[in-house]
Parts: structure tokens; C-alpha cells; sequence
């Protein structure tokens, strides 16, 4: 495993917004083909995370890298995928068209959609499974549906790196797996994928690294090693029950 | 024909030429105003202009109202661009305040002129009887411009209007980007002024918009129809204006006419649109059933 390239460096790193420091002394490595996991409550810090993976929150102190640049100068192979339920359902926009979006950097300014474009998106939409909605408005879709529909754009522009904000909330159990397959299969095609979540089970599912945050880091390492009761419980304060002893409910995200 | 008799006449002929282009202007990026809901920026805008219109008029006559506005409208965009971006700031709270005090210049230095009550109107409600050669071709250029930056622009924009976070994680300059689309509204105020005045020129963006938008879902259909509701409530209201002046000797004021035109289409393609949802969802329903059995 070790011999696969570092994608994702974080190198006792601390992000700030302006004064206020959100989260610090993050520390941990990923590698392509890898998913980590970014878990904690609410607050924790972890769209703030992702934000400095984009280069949109200033590193103030250590040092981040993503596929070996600085995170601004790596945006253009980094695709971002944002909750649904942030984006305005009576947007006129077709599904086709959201994902097209993902072709824009390579479309440039003036030029029309290519066919190798429309191909990309259509089979982006494919691998989601909403082929069969590509004319639909985008808001007409469900919750689920359209996390979908914002995976296959970030799918359609061909990322080296990918950034899921919470795309699991609220998403009903045929999406849930639609999004895990696409997931997986970016895995195996070598991308790295980042994504926060509330969800436990998800994690071990999904992703090969846990990094447990609340404004700083309690734990980054292989998702067995790191989701244990104990980490669990300094993570989310008292807001996390023990049961069995070996398994961990937490009360209050 | 009373549609098109009127337009025999030299002032009316430009008149027509005026409003049809701002028309067909103000759609176009009016549908980007109600994307960004940007409506009471917008608004603002059309506030801050009068100053620059009033100062304008006041160092060079008519022939100095276009450049007073534009160098106000440009400002203020700036202006707003950076209020807007500032979070921490109540945004509308700032926006009204901006909006007041420069509204609030504008009409100290229009009052201190004798006979001022008649500027003011013309500089609120516009004359666009009025319109001369000069004042045609610099509507004419700004629309050029202004229809330019936004198709070159339309992807960009489309996207920030859409999902602001990921076009800046796409790394679109979503702050100059929004300069961009705040100086294109103050430019179309600045193109209105004559014709109908700094207040009125919000209806123009908003309505057509919001008529074509009622009408349909997809952009490709939308902003070619908001141009064209716009075009059409420029020359209609003339219509009805002259028809109203001249026929029936009730005296219509063009720009309000303009306005109130714009309303009825708005009013009409709402209800079209209704229709159209209605029949579309029982179309649904029905493809549904027949899949059902």
C-alpha cells in the first residue's frame, strides 16, 4: 500500500478563517485509490476541511498538499460534490446541463460541447444510474437523485481527487448504493476520494481511512484501527454511547 | 393599422427603436438577475444611478446625463460588489441605506436647479419621445457590449448562479464575475434612463424575466423569450400610449404605459404557464397509469 503515490498530505496543518482558527494539528497521508472518512459532529470542522482541500480556507500553520501542489494549484484535478439540499430545486437547469458542468474547464469559454463532452456526461450519468432522467430538470429529481447528479458532474470532469461534502444525509437506500458503486469504481480507477459523514457504517463501508475531527484531530489511520469506542467517545464528548463494549452509538450529531 | 401608424412619425419611429432594444436588453440580463435573485441589488442600482444622472445633466445638459450615469453606475456596482461580499454586514440593511442617500443626493442637487420639478420627473420617469439619433446609438452600443460579456461570460455565470461553492472549488472568480453582472445591470439602467427613467427600469429586468420564466424550464428557450416579451412590451406600450394620447385624448405617460404593458404579459404568461403545468402533470399522470397497468 505504501508504495501507491500520496495524494492527500496533511503535515501538522492548521486552517483558519481569518483570525479564528477552526481545526489544527491535522496530521495524516493518503494515497491514491484510497477514501478516507471524515467524521465528526457538528462543527467539527469538516467542511471546513474540505474547503482548505480547495484552497478556499488558508493553511496558517504546517502544511497541506494535494497530488503534490499547494491545494489551489491542484483544483484543476480535484472535483467538488456539495449537498443537494444547497442548491436552489427551481433552478432551471436540466440534468444533462449540471453535469455538463463538470466539462466546463475543458470546454473553455466559447467553444460548444464536443461530442467527446457529451459522451463524458452521458456516461458520468450512466455510472449514477439516471441515464433515463438526462432531460429532466434537476430539481424535479429527488434528494437522492440529485447527490447522484452532482457526483456524476464532479464523475464528468475526470478528477484525480475527489470531495464529497455529507452526501449521504438524507438519501434514500437505492441512492445510498448508487453513490457507493460510483464511489467504488473511482476508487479502483485510482482517484482519491474525501468524504464527510455522520455515518458510522458508511465509513466502514466505504473508506479505507477514518480521520476523526473535532476542531482537532482524534484519530487518522485504517478505519478499523481508528473507529474504536474510545476515540469515538473523545471525539464527540459525551454525546456517545458504549454498547457491548464493543460498538459505539452516538446520540447527538 | 394602429400597431404599427404611429411609427410613421420621425420621434415616435425612434422611440420604437429605443424601447425594443432595451427590450430585448433587459431580458437578456434580466433572466440573470432573477437567477442570482438579485432583484432588489438590482433595485439599488437603479437608485444610485439618478445621481450620477442629475450631476451629469447638470455639467453637460441632456448630452451629459449618459456619461453621469455611467460613471455613478460603475461605481456603485463596485461598490455593491464589495457590500455584497462582506458577510458580516445585514446586506439588505446596507443595500437600503446606499440605496437612500444616494437617491437622497440625487434630489438635493436636482432641487437647488429652478424648474427643477420638471427634470426630476424627466430623469424619474424618462421621456422617450424625446430619444434622439445620439442617445439611440448609445443604447445600441451598450447592448453590444453588455449581450457580448454575458455570451462569452454564460457558462461562468450560469454555474456561480447555480452552486456558488463549487464554482468557486472550480476556481471561477466568483467576486469578479458578480462585478461583471452588477456593472451589466448598472449599464442597462444607464441605457434606460432616457426612455423611462431610473425607477422604472427595474420593471424591464424583472418582468420579462419572470414571464418567460413562467413560460419555461429550460435556459435555451427562456432568454430568447425574455427578450422578446421585453421587445414586445417596448412597442406595445407605445401602442397603447399613443393610441390612448392622440385617439382618446388621455395622456399616458410612455414609460408607465411601457411598464404596465409588461405587467399584462407577465400576467398573461403566468397563466399559460398554469395551464401548461397542469396539463403537463396530467400527462404525467396519465403515462404513469398506463405504466402502472
Amino acid at each position: 500500500m505504501s508504495e501507491r503515490t500520496p495524494t492527500l498530505v496533511l503535515d501538522r496543518a492548521s486552517v483558519a478563517y481569518g483570525d479564528v482558527p477552526v481545526l489544527e494539528e491535522l496530521h495524516g497521508v493518503v494515497h491514491e485509490g484510497e477514501a478516507v472518512a471524515l467524521i465528526g459532529p457538528n462543527g467539527a470542522g469538516k467542511s471546513t476541511l474540505i474547503k482548505a482541500l480547495l484552497g478556499l480556507v488558508p493553511v496558517v500553520r504546517g502544511r497541506i498538499e494535494v497530488l503534490g501542489r499547494p491545494p489551489a494549484q491542484a483544483r484543476r484535478d480535484v472535483a467538488y460534490v456539495p449537498q443537494a439540499d444547497t442548491l436552489d430545486p427551481d433552478f432551471p437547469v436540466s440534468v444533462e446541463q449540471v453535469v455538463m458542468m463538470g466539462r466546463y474547464r475543458r470546454i473553455g469559454w466559447l467553444r460548444r460541447p464536443s461530442a467527446a463532452d457529451r459522451a463524458e456526461t452521458a456516461e458520468a450519468l450512466e455510472r449514477v444510474g439516471l441515464a433515463h432522467r438526462a432531460r429532466e430538470r434537476f430539481g424535479t429529481l429527488s434528494g437522492g437523485q440529485r447527490q447522484r447528479v452532482l457526483l456524476a458532474r464532479a464523475i464528468a470532469a475526470k478528477p484525480r481527487m475527489l470531495l464529497l461534502d455529507e452526501p449521504f444525509n438524507g438519501v434514500d437506500a437505492v441512492s445510498q448504493h448508487a453513490l457507493l458503486e460510483a464511489i467504488g469504481s473511482l476508487k479502483e480507477q485510482g482517484a482519491s476520494v474525501v468524504v464527510s459523514t455522520h455515518d458510522l457504517a458508511i465509513a466502514h463501508l466505504a473508506c479505507d481511512e477514518v480521520c476523526l475531527l473535532n476542531r482537532h484531530q482524534f484519530g487518522f489511520g485504517p478505519t478499523g484501527d481508528v473507529l474504536t469506542p474510545e476515540r469515538l467517545r473523545a471525539t464527540y464528548g459525551g454525546h456517545a454511547l458504549e454498547l457491548r463494549g464493543d460498538r459505539v452509538i452516538v446520540t447527538q450529531t | 393599422m394602429m400597431f404599427f401608424e404611429p411609427f410613421q412619425l420621425p420621434f415616435m419611429a425612434r422611440a420604437l427603436v429605443e424601447l425594443v432594444i432595451l427590450g430585448a436588453l433587459a431580458g437578456t440580463v434580466g433572466v440573470l438577475v432573477l437567477l442570482r435573485r438579485l432583484a432588489f441589488v438590482s433595485d439599488t442600482l437603479t437608485h444610485t444611478v439618478f445621481p450620477g444622472v442629475v450631476i451629469g445633466h447638470l455639467m453637460g445638459g441632456d448630452g451629459g446625463i449618459f456619461w453621469g450615469a455611467l460613471a455613478a453606475g460603475v461605481l456603485t456596482a463596485v461598490l455593491l460588489t464589495l457590500l455584497t461580499h462582506r458577510r458580516r454586514v445585514s446586506e439588505d440593511a446596507a443595500l437600503a441605506m446606499l440605496l437612500t442617500t444616494l437617491f437622497a443626493v440625487g434630489v438635493v442637487v436636482v432641487s437647488r436647479q429652478t424648474g427643477f420639478t420638471s427634470d426630476l420627473t424627466a430623469f424619474l420617469f424618462g421621456r422617450v419621445l424625446t430619444v434622439n439619433e445620439e442617445q439611440l446609438a448609445q443604447t445600441a452600443v451598450v447592448t453590444v457590449v453588455v449581450v457580448a460579456l454575458l455570451a462569452v461570460l454564460r457558462r461562468p455565470l450560469l454555474l456561480r448562479a447555480f452552486d456558488p461553492e463549487g464554482a468557486r472549488a472550480a476556481g471561477v472568480r466568483v467576486g469578479l464575475l458578480d462585478l461583471v453582472l452588477n456593472v451589466a445591470v448598472a449599464l442597462v439602467v444607464v441605457a434606460a434612463v432616457k426612455a423611462v427613467g431610473t425607477i422604472l427600469v427595474i420593471a424591464l429586468l424583472i418582468v420579462p424575466a419572470a414571464a418567460a420564466r413562467s413560460l419555461s424550464d429550460r435556459l435555451a428557450v427562456i432568454v430568447p423569450l425574455a427578450c422578446l416579451v421585453g421587445a414586445a412590451g417596448g412597442w406595445l406600450g407605445l401602442v397603447v400610449s399613443y393610441e390612448a394620447s392622440v385617439e382618446h385624448g388621455v395622456r399616458l405617460a410612455s414609460g408607465a404605459t411601457v411598464v404596465l404593458v409588461l405587467v399584462a404579459l407577465y400576467g398573461l404568461a403566468h397563466a399559460a404557464g398554469a395551464v401548461r403545468r397542469k396539463v403537463g402533470l396530467s400527462r404525467a399522470r396519465r403515462r404513469s397509469v398506463l405504466e402502472a397497468a
